[in-house]
């Protein structure tokens, strides 16, 4: 199932995974900078903090999002045609993105933060150079964005026949006369496959409107924009971008939690009508990035709460439990793959638990930009997406190594990579509950005590994770003939 | 039992729940497997009931936290109560040092600069309330001090370099 004779279809999510993998690396190094930092062993200064700060969540926003664009793109090209080339462009794009962004933030000292909300970026103690380039440099990244999500997008829609046929709309309402016709769902990796490539358009859109606003306004400062109208916006798509990332690498679940498993899992009703929800709920989630913004119109702030609290539904009832059900009682192996992959679901719900209690909004009072928002992200981010994405790498490595991981590596690098995360985490929570602000370079207390708890757990997790690379990289030298391996398993699979 | 205290326990006994099913569902791995159709026909018949059960919880919790949302009713803006303008600007909040206990008060809260958030922390060091303060608008926030003491209030969004040193500290009732 996971290996593919598809050379250059492995290239392409090579290229990403591999890109994306290494700057998730060196960003979770630039964390480890600002915790210890706030911890007060090796204080930097503000401007270099915010500047780090801004780099820090730019690039991971970005790192994740590359391992989910690989990695479903690689898994739609076995399904659709998919042009390597867009791709390419679409990755050079992004990376030349990136590229800007680190220049602006280490050499501009470009501190307006990657949400960079308006009118900050022009309200800085920073050159306006490097607003500049920082600004264009997202452009850059939304535009290479945008055009994976149409490629992705046009392939999804001529592959299954419109959106009627991506949407499995006759599958779910007309199922006799559907399957009369001969015609089969669409496999459930397609429908993130449409749901990042249709909101992510929308998501991209929106970004590039308020992009070229804030452009302009850079180069006249006479323009005026709306706060309000900014704020919605950048809420609007980076809360989708954030959100689209989980479900672009739950993809991978799909895939590769049936190969771990040996069993089979197939699109139901249930599940499209799933992903119809998540597709609309996470547009109008972003409501409650604004609940303290009194003047927002009342009805959203509602909906706001309305719609985070549905969100869950989709979630643990389709995906979340249609992989429990694959795990239950399957005598699956526990491979560092699977491993990796089952953990990154239980980070997924933690985190989203968090979540759900700060998209509360009488508890949003006082959780609000405090800790616990970089609590709950970090939680889904490191705990759920990070996991997703290199567990999906050790299955694909697995699946062609000879050689096997014993059980203490495998227990070692648990233990070190989840307790680290465990105790990295809860620093973030214990001092968003007592109300420490988020984003400050000198925290008051408790900030500073977790900070050097959280920052112990942080060098623990990410010892963990070099041992993992270690294994990884041991495994990947035991690969018997690789080529006869993949068609034997292609055959006998797909 | 602080807010804080609450909180975490709320968020450890759901998070705690979850990961026990999970590690639950992993030992089970180790039991002889079932045949997957088997597994199906029974996790359908529970899943039906989980996603009923969550439903209903969901909107219940929803309807439960409306009466606590901190806009102001049409109502409560007419009632009497204390005008105070609170303007924020990089990196300080121009507003009075000195305010009545126990009596209403309205925050009329705006920025001069970028967005900044005006947060309240009690004596006790506690978040109690907050509203963002925004250019170009102004954003009302009612608040009832029932205890004197020393009060501070913190910006919570971030304003540019001197945002963690941006904080005004105020008395409540005495004199
Ligand atoms: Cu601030």
């Amino acid at each position: 199932m996971i290996i593919t004779s598809d050379k250059t279809g492995r290239r392409v999510m090579n290229l990403y995974m591999g890109t994306g993998l290494a700057l998730t690396a060196l960003m979770m190094l630039a964390g480890l900078m600002l915790r210890v930092s706030q911890a007060g062993w090796m204080p930097m200064s503000p401007g270099q903090f915010y500047a780090l700060l801004t780099l820090h969540g730019a690039g991971l926003i970005v790192a994740l999002m590359m391992c989910g664009m690989g990695g479903l793109w690689f898994l739609m090209r076995r399904e659709t045609s998919l042009s390597a080339s867009t791709a390419v462009v679409a990755y050079s794009l992004v990376v030349a993105g990136v590229a800007g962004v680190l220049i602006s933030t280490l050499f501009g000292g470009f501190a307006g933060l990657y949400t960079f909300l308006a009118p900050l970026p022009f309200h800085g103690s920073w050159p306006n150079w490097s607003t500049g380039v920082f600004l264009i440099s997202m452009a850059l990244i939304t535009l290479g964005w945008m055009a994976w999500c149409l490629q992705m997008l046009g392939a999804v829609l001529r592959a299954y026949g419109g959106l009627r046929g991506a949407l499995a709309w006759d599958f779910v309402w007309h199922r006799q006369a559907f399957d009369a016709s001969g015609r089969t769902a669409p496999p459930p990796q397609a429908f993130p496959a449409l749901m990042a490539g249709f909101d992510g358009m929308l998501a991209g859109m929106s970004a590039m409107l308020l992009g070229v606003a804030l452009i302009v306004r850079w180069m006249d400062a006479g323009v005026l924009i709306n706060p309000l109208w900014a704020k919605n916006l950048t809420y609007f798509f980076a809360h989708t971008y954030a959100n689209l990332i989980i479900y672009m690498l739950v993809a991978l679940i799909y895939v590769g939690m049936p190969y771990a498993t040996g069993r089979k899992y197939h699109t139901s009703a249930v599940l499209a009508v799933g992903w119809w929800c998540s597709m609309v709920l996470t547009l109008t989630n972003y409501f409650h990035h604004l609940y303290m913004d009194f003047v927002q119109p009342g009805p959203f702030q509602y909906l706001g709460e309305l719609s985070s609290y549905l969100s869950a539904l989709p979630v643990t009832a389709v995906t979340i439990f249609g992989a429990l059900m694959l795990v239950w009682r399957s005598g699956m192996k526990w491979t560092l793959g699977a491993i990796f992959m089952y953990t990154g679901l239980i980070g997924w719900v933690v985190g989203g638990i968090g979540a759900e209690i700060d998209a509360t909004v009488p508890f949003n009072v006082h959780l609000h930009n405090t800790l616990w928002v970089p609590a709950h992200f970090h939680t889904y981010l490191v705990g759920g997406c990070l996991l997703f994405a290199i567990g999906w790498v050790f299955l694909c490595v697995e699946s062609r190594s000879q050689r096997r991981t014993g059980a203490l590596m495998r227990w070692l690098i648990s233990l070190l990579t989840f307790g680290g995360m465990s105790v990295f985490l809860m620093g973030f929570y214990c001092a968003g509950a007592y109300g420490v602000p988020r984003r400050y370079s000198i925290e008051p207390p408790p900030g500073p005590d977790l900070a050097k708890v959280a920052s112990i757990g942080a060098i623990i997790m990410m010892i963990g994770f070099f041992v993992a690379l270690l294994e990884g990289v041991r495994l990947r030298f035991g690969y018997s003939n690789a080529a006869a391996c993949g068609e034997k398993i292609q055959g006998a699979g797909a | 039992m602080s807010v804080a205290v609450k909180l975490l326990i709320t968020f450890l006994v759901f998070a705690g729940v979850a990961i026990a099913i999970f590690i639950v569902i992993a030992v089970s791995t180790k039991l002889p497997p079932r045949d997957q159709h088997e597994v199906q026909r029974r996790g359908y018949a529970i899943r039906g009931w989980w996603f009923m059960g969550l439903c209903l919880f969901v909107i219940a919790a929803f309807a439960a936290s409306i009466p606590f949302y901190p806009y102001m009713s049409a109502t409560a803006a007419l009632a009497p109560a204390r005008k105070v303008p609170v303007i924020a600007e990089q990196y300080a909040f121009i507003m009075p040092s000195h305010l009545p206990v126990n009596t209403p008060i309205i925050f009329e809260v705006t920025s001069r600069d970028v967005n900044h958030d005006f947060g309240i922390y009690n004596p006790q060091g506690h978040l109690m309330a907050q509203v963002q303060a925004m250019p170009d608008y102004t954003n009302y926030l009612r608040v009832v001090f029932q205890e004197p003491g020393q009060y501070s209030a913190r910006c919570l969004e971030y304003c540019g370099i001197g945002h963690a040193i941006m904080a005004k500290t105020f008395t409540v009732g005495g004199k």
